[in-house]
């Protein structure tokens, strides 16, 4: 089988992110990598660095990672990171948490190359629910 | 050579094109090459985009028009009948 582009889920809450896995991982089946990074380390709201990092790796099955954040710290933190990575193998999607980490992890789930699953996850921005 | 295909294909009873269904036929629709509609209502989607696919809101019972353009739309669209088919929630 070909490698899938793995996705990290970046949220303020434990709880928000792997409940956010849980449904992306319905969605698109149990072969892509889905991490989910919440919380700060002392079991708080907030977001972590350190989990973040961990995530990518976890998601990280050689075909490049996507990230989807909820808001504010949380994408001040993945941008941090991702600025000491110039490899361009893990990428922040601009995209509403839900429906683009949903996007994204069908899309990886058919095989499709980072750009592709990024895309995917970007069109959430304009997609309508009725 | 480019081929296109129609087909229509009606959800069973009681299954709509809701999340996980959705994903089934979204997963199916993306293993195939060719270009790929679905249309209800009225309405039309990109067959391997998840949420076009569910804004369709496609219910049990309603029929579901496929279309496929592309060297593999014949299989893609046999592969995509027969999921729509056995579809259970």
């Amino acid at each position: 089988m070909e490698k899938m582009v793995g996705i990290v889920l970046v949220s303020h809450s434990a709880e928000l992110a792997r409940g956010l896995a849980a449904v992306a991982a319905q969605v698109a089946g149990p072969d892509v990598r889905i991490e989910a990074a919440g919380g700060d380390p002392a079991g708080g709201l907030g977001t972590s660095a350190d989990r973040v990092e961990e995530a990518i790796r976890r998601a990280a099955a050689g075909a490049g990672v996507v990230v989807l954040v909820d808001l504010g710290s949380a994408v001040l933190t993945v941008r941090d990171i991702l600025e000491d990575r110039a490899d361009g193998s893990v990428r922040l999607a601009d995209a509403p948490i839900v429906e683009g980490a949903v996007a994204a992890a069908v899309t990886a789930a058919t095989g499709q190359p980072l750009e592709a699953v990024l895309q995917a996850a970007e069109e959430a921005r304009d997609a309508r629910k009725l | 050579m480019l081929a296109s295909c129609e087909a229509t294909v009606l959800m069973p009873d009681g299954v709509a094109l809701h999340a996980r269904p959705a994903g089934l036929f979204v997963r199916t629709a993306g293993s195939f090459r060719s270009e790929i509609t679905v249309s209800s209502g009225g309405r039309s989607a990109n067959a391997k985009s998840i949420l076009s696919v569910m804004a369709l809101g496609a219910r049990g019972g309603t029929a579901l028009e496929l279309r496929a353009e592309g060297e593999d739309a014949e299989r893609a669209l046999t592969a995509l009948t027969a999921c729509v088919s056995g579809l259970l929630e």
